[in-house]
């Protein structure tokens, strides 16, 4: 890899540390709330709906993507809420279900390797990424600031507790759906540079490890994604050295970070006064 | 202008799936400034009366108040008024927030949407954790205290809120006996500091109980008993 061009290095480191950085700061929602399902069942959503694009073959397959992503989220809060059961037993749910209506899209396509540009989703092509993609990812990040400052006191309190968040007067049910949503968006712009498997690991490891490091959230909200850039950095350098696939060399590097978390955190210290 | 803290009208209300009411036909006026506890077995309705009052539980019918606004789970701006500790709430160890941002969470009910916390929520949440007795600890992380010392907290949140009702669900269980006489002491102060109307499940007798003004007996969803004869309680029985 050391002798690609610029052009195409650039927007792949780029886009990666952006990913890095958005996957791991939604993963602090996901792992605290226990959503671990979340990020998968979203990009399987995600992947039926770009194959859901490609047999229309009219639609760019990252708008229909999205537009399905957003739609399991939009679903998901009122089904758990209505269902009363727990939002992870509905993700389950709904996972095998966006799964095989994705698999119907690609057998329903008109051209035989028509299925490949939604199995990318699944996979990801982080050396296909372009300045385009950059940009809408710098969008996202963008919105995601914003958003987390609208509501920012409310997801804290959600995050603390969400039936006392409610008692005070927090509005945590509408808060929870926008985190739902800010989780299909982020899903849905990432799928195409990280794939459905490496955004897993991007989302869980990297806040699972920051999780590992503070007692305070607010630490915590800077340090998941800083670790996220710093995994898909880490990442994109073993790939250029060693020549290996750069998503699976990020997926190691989010382990490693995850990994050396637990073994070095200060939570398992124990501390003997004499 | 209504002169009741509390106002619930022949409330019935049942949680989903259950087949009988957990409350029903309730009626209750508590006026404001009084403390008042309630007692009862297990499965009384203790727990679901202090819910449906600060709109946690939608009621199946009849009409719940609070300080003369009407409660239900889509009216958040009454919540911020009702501080409501709920019963065997523990934080666990691993909980990654500040006893200082706990308390201060309890502020972000009051906060107009889109705006941060100031420094006046800020100074109402170190004054309300020098009062419980709690200000060494504002940068702990919270699931590292003692039980007893997270009801604390979370009586500090009651008083962080400024609530004008408090609702406190068994605020001294699951705690020695040495920790129940000191909560039940800081009850009493946050309330009186606060002037507030003041509902306390109670198990069992000791300082909470004597310190109401009144109390309430519950059993299989209605109130059976209230110890004083000027009190409306239409539904009782």
């Amino acid at each position: 890899m050391f002798g690609l061009p610029w052009h195409i290095l650039l927007p792949t480191l780029l886009g990666t540390l952006l990913v890095g950085a958005l996957c791991s700061s939604m993963g602090i929602f996901v792992v605290r709330m226990n959503l671990s399902s979340l990020g998968f069942a979203m990009s399987h959503a995600a992947f039926a709906g770009a194959a859901f694009g490609l047999m229309l073959s009219r639609f760019d397959p990252l708008w229909t993507a999205m537009a399905f992503a957003l739609l399991v989220a939009g679903t998901l809060g009122p089904l758990t809420d209505a269902a009363r059961l727990r939002t992870d037993t509905i993700i389950g749910a709904t996972f095998p279900f966006t799964m095989a209506l994705g698999l119907i899209f690609i057998h329903k396509a008109p051209s035989s390797g028509v299925g490949n540009g939604a199995l990318t989703l699944l996979w990801g092509s982080v050396l296909g990424v372009t300045m385009s993609q950059v940009a809408l990812l710098s969008c996202t990040a963008l919105l995601v600031v914003i958003v987390l400052r609208l509501f920012g006191k409310d997801v804290f309190a959600v995050l603390l507790d969400r039936k006392l968040a409610t008692a005070t007067g927090v509005n945590a049910r509408r808060t929870f759906y926008v985190i739902l949503f800010l989780v299909a968006i982020v899903v849905a712009v990432s799928l195409r540079v990280t794939g459905g498997l490496l955004i897993y690991a991007l989302m869980i490891l990297p806040a699972s490890a920051a999780f590992q490091w503070a007692y305070d959230l607010k630490k915590i909200l800077l340090l998941a994604p800083a670790l996220g850039i710093g995994s898909a950095f880490l990442g994109f350098l073993l790939s250029l050295w060693a020549d290996l696939p750069i998503g699976a060399s990020i997926a190691l590097a989010c382990a490693i970070v995850f990994f050396a978390s637990i073994l070095f955190s200060p939570k398992r210290r124990r501390i003997i006064a004499v | 202008m209504e002169d009741l803290a509390v106002r619930l009208s022949d409330v019935h209300a049942a949680y989903e799936g259950e087949e009988q009411a957990t409350l029903r036909g309730v009626n209750l006026e508590i006026p404001p400034g009084e403390q008042w506890a309630v007692t009862g077995p297990n499965g009384a309705g203790k727990t679901t009366l202090l819910e449906v009052i600060n709109g946690l539980l939608p009621v199946v019918s009849g009409n719940v108040q609070v300080l003369g606004r009407p409660v239900s789970s889509s009216n958040h701006s009454i919540r911020s008024e009702i501080s409501y500790v709920p019963q065997n709430l523990f934080f666990p160890p691993e909980t990654p927030f500040l006893v200082q941002d706990v308390v201060l969470a309890a502020r972000f009910g009051r906060i107009p949407f889109g705006r941060l916390p100031g420094r006046r929520d800020r100074e109402q949440s170190k004054d309300a954790l020098r009062s419980v007795g709690m200000a060494w600890a504002e940068r702990r992380p919270v699931g590292r205290l003692s039980g007893g010392q997270q009801r604390k907290v979370l009586l500090a949140r009651s008083l962080a809120q400024e609530a004008t009702v408090l609702l406190l669900d068994e605020p001294t269980a699951n705690l020695d006996p040495e920790a129940k006489k000191d909560l039940a002491e800081l009850v009493c102060t946050v309330r009186d500091n606060l002037n507030a109307t003041a509902l306390i499940v109670s198990h069992e007798s000791g300082p909470l109980l004597a310190a109401s003004d009144r109390s309430i007996v519950m059993e299989s969803g209605v109130i059976t008993s209230i110890d004083a004869a000027n009190v409306s309680v239409a539904g009782v029985g």
